[in-house]
């Protein structure tokens, strides 16, 4: 019942903004509606940690720890976005972007609902075809503000979607004949999770073997894997701030949460072995591609994608790691990514609004006294996001490198230490640079001066020297201004609450999410 | 009509359509006419409905007949009419502009259909599927050499509604492959398998539309302002 509660509440919130024509009826329609999925999510956690799971129409929707786990989060990230949302659109009114808001309205909650419905889909064809959906809902959020480069992003995005979830299909189907010793599996219980979990010895282990390789190309890609990720920074720098939050910790968790379902068939049928070496190459492989690129990364929106990718690789790495710390690892990372990415988001999000800009070179730094609360909670969450102590993303990654030193695999832990390390560096000399660095006023004579410009002579200097000056005081004449206005209620709350959320996990993880936490990496490391 | 109880003329039936089904593939890849190849793929669909509809009379699986009629519906009549009428709204030229030329391409393609023959025969189990109609590995050896050649067209093609289209026929192969493996999938997630087909169509018709009045071409190379 409370299953299929939480998956109304969306739908009906989708309908709803649909139906109305006022900005202030959309807000609330959403805004409560998440407020009442969150609501809804902690009931049904509770019920899970006392009954272990609950399902409804004999088994066709059901939700064990894993999933109450994931539905969470979800809706932690989705009432996070929807107060930064307010704000951001309003303020994209202010300046004058002419923006659809209804799109985003009527489809973030139908985005929603897609996501919670992989979460808690038991049947593994359903959470395919949720999974699409995801894709599905959320084109046109890409595609929000009709640039040319939004439209480029949505094309991109749908089509390797597409690939990359027709391959999942076929891993699907695969699963579905690997199934076929196992009684009644010719009706719907052959694709039933909890079934093929059940009977898992009896799959086919050759055709599991070709069917997980799919699966870890097809949600791989979803989840914005190496070599898959490609879509990624462009989907994320191209998306409104709310709407690409909610792809970045939103949609996923939604991917690997698939993968972790197919890796317990996976390990149950085949062993653990063969899935692990899969999982460390990819996740390997997508922390080391992030590298170069956060490196000299010149967006502050796109490095966000690369921090992204870098996180899923880590995740993919705990779950290929193994052993009892690592898929506890994962599922830790999984959530304080979950709380921690979308603050990053907004913060930047706030910085892209005021200055009218997403390069590094353009935003010049000082942020810190032009945007004092925005610019520190960028710092902390920057800090936080990279696996710094004392914040949260530190444990979870030292429980990941633990499991893969303790479980032998010496390599692939030492490579990911340093690979980390090198994007914190990048990261720090980024973002302290945006946030801590001189001002416009400080480098005033800098400020305009193009590269070609330097590369030329010095009589070519001068004249743009001159101009630059121009510019730059019309550029701080802007800023006083800008500064003299009210900061947005619901941008800062939406900041304030989830940095302080941040800051409490970093010293205390509640016992009843870590019980939660616990039991599902129990069931996603496979043991019976 | 004593054929029609016959399992043997079944199962050559199936497997002269599959025979069919793999040719229209490899005639997509040679095709340079944008509505044409919107009708090899109705066509294409339409030879699918029919093996999924033979295997359901001769196996006596009844679902299939509602997936088969679906396919019918759909991926045949429905979606060709929709992309037809997206060609003409639009008006782009007509040719299809591929990256590597057609021999060549051919000459991958066959190269795929092999690829397909070798996988097919690793996963299939011929001791088990003693079924009255059995599906030789022919079928699942065509299903996976269109998934794969659905694949090559994807990344050999500039024009973005080339694009959908292989997407469609690669979807087709799967839909082949499901039905060849397991006589299908059940029939709740069939459908929402083609709800998602034909969403998806519509969302990259409107995508398309609007990349046609921003870009002015189809041509997916031009999208390439979005980088590092």
């Amino acid at each position: 019942m409370i299953l299929l509660l939480i998956l109304a509440v969306p739908l009906v919130a989708g309908a709803m903004s649909l139906a109305v024509n006022r900005r202030a009826a959309m807000e609330k329609i959403n805004l409560s509606a998440f407020a009442l999925v969150l609501a809804l999510a902690g009931i049904l956690v509770a019920r899970v940690l006392r009954d272990g799971s609950v399902s409804v129409w004999s088994g066709f929707l059901a939700a064990d720890s894993l999933s109450a786990l994931v539905v969470l989060l979800t809706a932690v990230v989705a009432l996070a976005c929807s107060v930064y949302a307010i704000g951001y659109f309003r303020d994209d009114e202010r300046d004058h972007i002419a923006a659809n808001v209804r799109k985003y309205y009527a489809l973030t909650p139908l985005f929603v609902f897609a996501m919670l419905m992989v979460a808690v889909a038991n049947n593994l064809g359903v959470m395919w075809v949720a999974t699409e959906a995801t894709t599905l809902t959320s084109v046109f959020l890409i595609a929000f503000y009709g640039r040319a480069t939004s439209l480029e992003a949505a094309w991109k995005y749908t089509m390797i979607g597409g690939v990359g979830l027709s391959m999942a299909l076929f891993g699907t189907i695969l699963t579905y004949y690997a199934a076929r010793n196992v009684p009644g599996a010719d009706t719907l219980a052959g694709l039933s999770w909890s079934v093929l979990a059940k009977n898992a010895p009896q799959l086919d282990n050759t055709t599991m073997k070709f069917a997980f390789i799919l699966i870890l190309l097809g949600y791989g890609t979803k989840a914005g894997i190496a070599p898959m990720h490609t879509w990624k920074p462009d989907a994320y720098s191209e998306a409104p701030v709310p709407a690409a939050a909610m792809l970045a910790a939103g949609v996923l968790n939604c991917a690997l949460y698939a993968l972790i379902r197919f890796h317990v068939l996976a390990v149950r049928s085949i062993g653990p072995q063969f899935g692990s070496q899969l999982l460390i190459f990819f996740g390997l492989l997508s922390i080391g591609v992030a590298v170069p690129f956060v490196l000299v990364q010149k967006s502050f929106r796109r490095i966000l994608a690369y921090s992204s990718i870098d996180q899923g690789g880590i995740m993919i790495l705990g779950l290929g790691f193994g052993g009892p710390f690592g898929a506890l690892g994962m599922l830790l990372h999984m959530t304080f990514h979950s709380v921690t990415k979308p603050l990053l988001f907004f913060c930047v999000g706030n910085v892209q609004q005021r200055l009218k800009t997403d390069l590094f070179q353009q935003a010049k730094g000082g942020l810190i006294d032009s945007m004092p609360v925005a610019g520190s909670i960028l710092l902390m969450a920057m800090l936080a996001v990279t696996g710094t102590p004392p914040f949260s993303m530190f444990q979870s990654e030292f429980t990941i490198l633990r499991a893969g030193f303790t479980g032998g695999h010496i390599v692939p832990a030492a490579l990911c230490v340093g690979f980390l390390a090198a994007i914190f560096a990048g990261f720090l000399v980024h973002f302290s640079g945006l946030v801590l660095g001189a001002g416009p006023e400080a480098d005033r004579s800098a400020s305009g001066a193009t590269e070609s410009a330097q590369a030329e002579g010095s009589v070519v200097r001068v004249g743009q020297t001159a101009s630059a000056q121009a510019e730059g005081s019309v550029v701080r004449v802007e800023q006083n201004e800008s500064a003299q206005e009210t900061p947005c209620p619901w941008k800062t709350s939406s900041l304030i609450g989830l940095a302080s959320i941040v800051v409490i996990l970093a010293f205390w993880l509640p016992r009843p999410l870590f019980e939660l936490i616990r039991n599902a990496a129990r069931i996603a490391s496979g043991e019976p | 009509m004593y054929f029609f109880q016959d399992p043997q003329f079944g199962d050559r039936m199936i497997t002269l359509m599959a025979a069919f089904v793999l040719v229209l593939q490899i005639a997509m890849v040679g095709q340079r006419w944008l509505i044409t190849n919107i009708r090899v793929f109705a066509a294409q669909s339409f030879l699918l409905a029919g093996i999924a509809n033979t295997i359901a009379y001769f196996n006596g699986a009844p679902h299939l007949y509602a997936a088969a009629f679906l396919t019918l519906a759909l991926k045949a009549v429905l979606l060709p009419i929709v992309l037809e009428r997206l060609v003409r709204k639009i008006d782009i030229g007509q040719e299809i502009a591929p990256l590597i030329n057609v021999p060549v391409s051919l000459l991958i393609a066959g190269g795929l259909t092999t690829v397909g023959y070798l996988v097919a025969q690793s996963l299939h189990r011929p001791e088990e599927t003693a079924s009255p109609a059995s599906l030789g590995h022919n079928t699942l050896a065509v299903a996976v050499s269109l998934f794969l050649i659905g694949f090559y067209m994807m990344i050999s093609r500039r024009k973005a509604l080339m694009q959908v289209l292989a997407l469609l026929s690669l979807e087709n192969g799967l839909f082949l492959a499901a039905i060849s493996l397991t006589y299908g999938v059940p029939l709740i997630v069939e459908l929402g398998i083609l709800f998602d087909l034909v969403v998806a169509v519509m969302v990259l018709g409107i995508l398309l539309y609007r990349i046609q009045e921003t870009f002015d071409s189809m041509d997916v190379s031009k999208l390439s302002r979005l980088r590092g």
